[in-house]
């Protein structure tokens, strides 16, 4: 964001200097339509700029209709009693606010949401930088291992929680039969029926990996940091330890800021697991805000209230954002 | 850059010209292994193959019956048997679930290309205020999940007769892809110089000639990137044609697995097979685009 601020004006003195500096002086007149032969003098500038416009407005369209549209409607749709099919609906005010927060079944996805979603985030983070410096400090086949470690990645959330719900079968499943071979028959459980574990089991689930894009992007700063650096401080007695603590990982301050960022992003949203697995079960156990908003917006007929939870998952989303984005910032400013 | 430094040589620019030209001399023959080195390969692998049990494993009872898997969960395949993969086709209508994902990820895919990296590349040139304003808005996009938006883009594809069709699909993915790509493009195109468009304004050229004759080759790394990351996205999608697709259509590969799991409860080796059958096609667009996959993520990555 920072670096858009700076960057634009420059580029844009770049282009618009040979025509704004010349309206004003008698060049223009005499050598301009005569040299370019294209309409550029009197409202060159604007039209310039219409022009572009209109290479913008397909995909602007498109984006307002598909995101900025629906995203006011929601807003609109959660001061209303609309169940979703009747055409008609009538303004309740903050009523599905005030019934949300005093809801026990959504604060309890709430908390869900901030286990899986905050939790994923910093494990599977820790996971990709260790993937990545395991990489980096290979000098043979890197090409070869970077590959085979994204290669799980291509496995998409839905795909691989299909698998583990029969993975985790009581009767017949995977685990269970492992535990019991291994002569653990004790530790078999119902491990997805069971409420007291079941949001860790999924938690565990999604952070089975070995991070894919996360990886790709520690990994692609870890080898931007300057060699030179890293031999300076090794040459002046700092072991491995002391070497990542205060050279590469204040170096990597940006990439962590845009991981963490781009994971609680898509931790906030943890729907696919929770879908496939257990359906917000046992009861509503398990519900993440992303699942609740489904199963009450779709499933219970009650768009108004669904929607409500639509726009407070909006502001969990952008809230820790910008808080997140600010205070990694400041670190990145500091270190 | 770190795309060479990464796969053309194990040398290291050293510190000192000396150091450096020591160190190029001795690249040149290959590099012993330390001991380091082996220990590190073989955590990665041991790691990569602890990560991929669950798809080996549904690969491995792909080729095993019901019965079978439920007699022995640990057992391995005795034959080679394709039999769950005709039984998928001839039994479910996963077909047709396959046809209509590779045309929401085509379609899609080919609309991105066509759309964004215009719109990022007029955002980018209008500059200034306008174009700030414009490149801002597309950005919060990017805070603004589908689950935000999806209770009113349903009543509105009902609405106009798009409900349950793989358009709506295909335009919801449009819309939400956009931010992304205009974050990407527009960091590429910040330092792409306009000498040469201006260059080829003055010789005649129009503006739309000039974008797609002059400056789309030269955002071909971006566009790689961009393709791979949402052809993958798209394929692997699950949740937006869960919500659009209802049963009039086969929906997608996932939304067809999804439906199994409901219905063939006592099926298990078609869930497999249907789960290892959605993975291949990830992995050939990885494969096939790899290269161009890894350097575009760096391209990214490292500006931040």
């Amino acid at each position: 964001m920072t670096q858009t601020s700076t960057a634009r004006p420059a580029g844009d003195g770049r282009r618009i200097d040979p025509v704004d500096s010349g309206v004003p002086s008698p060049a223009v007149p005499r050598g301009g339509p005569a040299r370019t032969g294209r309409s550029r003098r009197v409202l060159g500038l604007s039209r310039k700029r219409w022009g572009l416009f209109a290479f913008v407005v397909p995909a602007l369209v498109v984006y307002l209709l598909m995101v900025i549209a629906p995203s006011l409607q929601s807003v609109q749709l959660s001061l209303t009693n609309w169940d979703g099919i009747s055409p008609d609906y009538s303004y309740v005010g903050a009523d599905n606010y005030t019934a949300m927060l005093t809801s026990g079944r959504f604060w309890n996805a709430v908390v869900n949401t901030l286990i899986l979603g905050l939790g994923s985030a910093v494990i599977i983070n820790v996971i990709s930088l260790i993937v990545a410096l395991l990489l980096d400090s290979l000098h043979h086949l890197q090409g070869f291992f970077r590959t085979a470690v994204y290669l799980p990645a291509l496995v998409s959330p839905f795909i691989a929680a299909t698998i583990w719900r029969y993975l985790l079968n009581y009767n017949f499943g995977f685990v269970n039969t492992l535990l019991r071979d291994l002569g653990l028959p004790e530790a078999a459980r119902d491990w997805l029926g069971d409420s007291g574990i079941v949001v860790w089991v999924i938690l565990f689930i999604i952070c089975f990996t070995l991070g894919g894009n996360t990886t790709l992007i520690y990994l692609a700063n870890l080898q931007s940091v300057p060699q030179e650096l890293l031999e300076a401080a090794r040459i002046d007695g700092a072991n491995r330890a002391q070497v990542f603590a205060n050279v590469t990982w204040p170096m990597l301050a940006g990439a962590v800021t845009v991981n963490m960022t781009l994971s609680m992003i898509a931790g906030w949203t943890i729907f696919d697991q929770v879908m496939v697995l257990t359906s917000g079960g046992p009861g509503f156990v398990s519900e993440t805000m992303a699942f609740f908003i489904y199963r009450v917006g779709f499933g219970e007929y009650r768009a108004g209230f669904g929607s409500a939870a639509a726009v407070l998952l909006f502001l969990v989303v952008i809230v820790s954002t910008v808080a997140a984005n600010a205070y990694m910032r400041k670190r990145e400013i500091q270190s | 850059m770190t795309a060479t430094t990464g796969t053309s040589s194990p040398a290291s620019p050293g510190s000192s010209p000396t150091k450096g030209r020591r160190e190029s001399r001795r690249a040149l023959p290959p590099k012993p292994w330390t001991v380091r080195e082996v220990v590190i390969a073989l955590v990665l692998t041991a790691l990569v193959v602890l990560v991929a049990v669950p798809v080996l494993y549904a690969l491995l009872n792909s080729f095993r019956t019901y019965a079978e898997i439920t007699r022995d969960p640990m057992g391995i395949p005795t034959t080679f048997n394709l039999d769950n993969y005709v039984d998928l086709f001839q039994r479910t209508d996963f077909a047709e679930a396959l046809l209509n994902t590779v045309i929401i990820t085509a379609v899609t895919v080919i609309l991105l290309v066509l759309l964004v990296p215009m719109a990022a590349y007029g955002i980018e040139r209008i500059g200034g205020r306008a174009g700030r304003v414009l490149y801002v808005l597309f950005i919060a996009g990017l805070m603004i999940p589908f689950q935000v938006r999806m209770i009113p883009l349903v009543e509105g594809f009902n609405n106009v007769g798009l409900y349950s069709t793989l358009t709506s699909v295909i335009l919801v993915h449009l819309g939400g892809a956009a931010s992304f790509g205009v974050l990407l493009y527009s960091s590429f195109l910040k330092n792409v110089p306009t000498e040469v468009e201006e260059a080829a304004e003055v010789d005649g050229a129009g503006r739309l000639r000039t974008f797609w004759l002059i400056v789309f080759p030269m955002l071909m790394p971006v566009t790689s990137a961009f393709v791979i990351i949402q052809a993958l996205n798209l394929w692997n999608d699950f949740f937006v044609p869960l919500v659009l697709l209802d049963s009039s259509s086969a929906g997608t590969i996932n939304v067809a697995i999804n439906r199994m799991v409901g219905l063939l409860t006592s099926e298990w080796q078609l869930i497999y097979t249907g789960a290892i059958l959605a993975i291949i096609p990830s992995v050939v667009i990885f494969a096939s685009f790899q290269r161009y996959f890894i350097k575009g993520m760096s391209i990214g990555a490292v500006k931040g």
